[in-house]
């Protein structure tokens, strides 16, 4: 399955000389593309993501933004026809080698999605739910492990009288945090974030910017955003991604005020 | 352009199809109505006690004179029923109204039901009867004396011309409650609906147990792991056609299968010595619920997995998200999210099958079977035993049955009590369907 090849090899940028130099690595994309049936949407793609810092994923819609992050969970494997070629790396191991766990490795990579999709289910449960998968029982280190991810979510606060109650009463914003809280609940080491924040109102946005930020002492966090104030704001690097590649990765200080490329400045100034 | 001017409200277009829809839905109704409004009248009318009237009328041999309870009269003839001194179906009077000379309605007028399903009608003191020790033989006036008969011999007393409306109605509620409350008699010729009745809701249970494990697995299979492979496009269009298989198929291929087959092969392998208790190779409970099972299957499944295509895309990639395999998955978030659909499966499911009578006269439902299928003997469900059904019993009544008259009225009854059944047990399952959808009512928002 991974074909390596060296960045660079096909016309690709090569990542700038010294950038993550020093940071240990979190998850690594290396010569990646991805086909559904006859259409590519990832096209030898080479993204390294550093450990404990927040990468903010650019670009116009349909780039293939959420079919790269679904590349790193392994999310992609349910599509039927969907082919990858390339290597993932995820903590130092081939994501993708034969004796990898799926499960496993997504206890390891967890991931919020676009749309809030807590399950029908009291609060509670939902956050509980990745942890009775992974076989946990006793009820009382469950109720504590719910507690320790409502907090690290910022959400325990407004819950903890509600946690019988059903998930689907929570506001939107709310129920973002909880899935937050049920994807940290598992102890993941790796968060995957789909534009969070795109159904969600400007305060709440801002709750989630600040959990997120939060979040990166601990996680290491790879978020695909439409959002540029939002990538400003809580992204250390940021790569723009147009047409199936990564045209530009840099920290997110240079990339929205001194973009190598064109097409970053037109971008991000939305001028595209 | 640029318009300006008024704004008109937007135009009602499709009034006509208002109308036709409309329409329609009231044909509906009244058709539904009528039906109700049938079923009623008919099947009140055995329950009714008739008056009795004394009747002299212009026969063919001169006069004659009976005291008959009135059946049914128009402008035409009437038809009286008269005292049935022996058992052979009503005694039924036709009289033209031209030769009715004389009818009168004496108040001592007395309608005796004896424990067969007889019906005499004499004059006498109805309480003075009622009060006689049950060895008494009876003396009143009219009685031929080579057919004596005795007080215990009588099943109900009623002087009918002296009941009004409230006293009808009570006597009619009574009687229609034995009827229902009540087992058959066989050939003795009472009648009574319970083991009828007890025998279609266990077996309708006992096919929903049967159909809705299977069903849902089939459904399961085809929507999340088949995929549109050759074989799973093969599988649902036979899933789709089996459907519209006419039901008494199913009762052929139920006889072939599960009574010649493999009933008859349980018989012979394991208590050919056993015979006839338990008889496994005659038809019986379990094959007709399984006859029926398959009936409704492609309901099922159908129904299933159209539960299954509409559970949210995000709520499965959730759950995959967090470590769960394919089978969690379902097991934990795709099946819960979707018992409403099971639900509805299930009430299709249901409806189908309360109704079928063709497919159980092949497999197991009988004319007479007095014993209960459920009851406090070990094993308590009688699973390789006949049975009785409310559908046969219609069938039977209203076709077989010795008087005509009465039978008919009684074919409706059993009729309203089928539908009272079917009813109340799609009632059940959508209470309880509507208290799960609003808990996942918010999902769709």
């Amino acid at each position: 399955m991974s074909r390596l090849r060296l960045a660079g090899a096909d016309g690709l940028q090569p990542m700038p000389g010294g950038l993550l130099d020093g940071l240990e690595l979190a998850l690594q994309a290396r010569a990646l593309s991805l086909h559904y049936a006859e259409r590519r949407v990832l096209d030898q793609i080479s993204l390294s993501v550093p450990r404990r810092r927040i990468t903010a994923l650019i670009g116009p819609s349909g780039c293939g933004k959420s079919s790269l992050l679904r590349c790193f969970n392994r999310l992609n494997d349910e599509i039927a026809d969907c082919r990858m070629d390339g290597e993932v790396q995820v903590l130092g191991v081939d994501a993708y080698a034969a004796d990898v766990s799926v499960p496993d490795l997504r206890r390891r990579v967890g991931m919020v999605f676009q749309k809030p999709n807590p399950f029908p289910q009291s609060v509670g449960e939902n956050v509980a739910f990745g942890l009775r998968l992974a076989g946990l029982r006793s009820r009382l280190e469950l109720d504590d492990r719910v507690e320790t991810a409502l907090r690290a979510a910022g959400l325990w606060d407004e819950v903890r009288d509600r946690l019988d109650d059903s998930a689907l009463r929570l506001s939107a914003g709310q129920q973002q945090r909880l899935v937050i809280a049920r994807a940290l609940a598992v102890e993941p080491e790796v968060l995957l974030m789909d534009e969070p924040a795109s159904m969600l109102d400007p305060i709440s946005t801002l709750r989630l910017e600040e959990l997120m930020v939060a979040l990166r002492e601990r996680y290491s966090v790879l978020l695909v955003t439409h959002n540029m104030q939002q990538a400003a704001r809580v992204a250390d690097y940021t790569a723009y991604m147009q047409d199936g590649r990564v045209l530009e990765f840099d920290t997110t200080d240079r990339i929205f005020t001194n973009p190598r490329l064109r097409g970053t400045e037109d971008y991000i100034t939305g001028k595209l | 352009m640029l318009r300006t001017g008024t704004r008109h409200a937007p135009r009602r277009r499709g009034d006509s199809g208002l109308w036709l829809a409309a329409g329609a839905v009231a044909l509906s109704l009244a058709a539904l109505i009528a039906l109700l409004f049938v079923l009623l009248q008919q099947s009140a009318r055995p329950f009714l006690p008739a008056a009795v009237a004394e009747l002299r009328w212009q026969g063919a041999a001169g006069p004659q004179q009976a005291l008959a309870a009135i059946v049914r009269e128009d402008a035409d003839e009437l038809i009286a029923r008269a005292s049935e001194w022996q058992r052979r179906g009503g005694a039924y009077l036709r009289i033209a109204r031209a030769d009715l000379l004389e009818r009168t309605f004496p108040p001592d007028a007395l309608a005796l039901r004896l424990a067969d399903g007889r019906e005499l009608y004499l004059r006498g003191d109805a309480h003075a009867l009622a009060a006689l020790p049950s060895a008494a033989g009876l003396a009143l006036p009219g009685m031929p004396a080579e057919l004596p008969l005795r007080r215990g011999e009588l099943v109900e007393i009623l002087a009918p011309n002296q009941l009004g409306p409230g006293g009808r109605l009570r006597v009619a509620t009574q009687r229609a409650w034995a009827f229902v409350s009540g087992s058959p008699g066989g050939d003795s010729g009472s009648a009574g609906l319970l083991p009828a009745l007890v025998g279609t809701v266990v077996l309708v249970l006992l096919m929903s147990v049967l159909v809705m494990p299977l069903g849902v697995l089939v459904a399961l299979w085809l929507h999340e792991y088949a995929g549109r492979g050759a074989l799973a496009q093969l599988l649902r269009a036979a899933v789709a056609n089996l459907a519209g298989v006419p039901s008494v198929i199913y009762g052929l291929f139920g006889l072939v299968l599960f009574v010649h087959g493999l009933g008859a092969g349980l018989d012979a392998l394991f208590h050919a010595d056993a015979l006839p208790s338990p008889t496994w190779g005659t038809g019986g409970l379990l094959w007709s619920a399984l006859t029926l099972a398959l009936l409704t299957l492609p309901v099922v499944v159908i129904a299933v997995e159209e539960g299954l295509a509409r559970v949210p895309a995000g709520l499965r990639q959730g759950a995959l998200a967090l470590g769960a395999t394919r089978a969690e998955m379902l097991w934990r978030v795709v099946l819960p999210v979707a018992r409403p659909a099971l639900l509805t499966a299930l009430i299709l499911a249901v409806a189908r099958a309360a109704g079928e009578v063709a497919p159980l006269m092949l497999v197991g439902a009988v004319k007479y079977a007095p014993a209960l299928p459920l009851d406090g003997e070990f094993p308590y469900l009688h699973l390789s035993k006949q049975f009785m059904h409310l559908g046969h019993s219609v069938y039977d009544l209203a076709l077989t049955g010795a008087d005509a008259q009465r039978d008919l009225g009684e074919a409706h009854a059993a009729a309203l009590l089928l539908l009272i059944v079917v009813v109340a047990l799609n009632a059940a399952a959508i209470v309880v369907r509507n208290r799960l959808r609003e808990r996942s009512r918010e999902l769709s928002a």
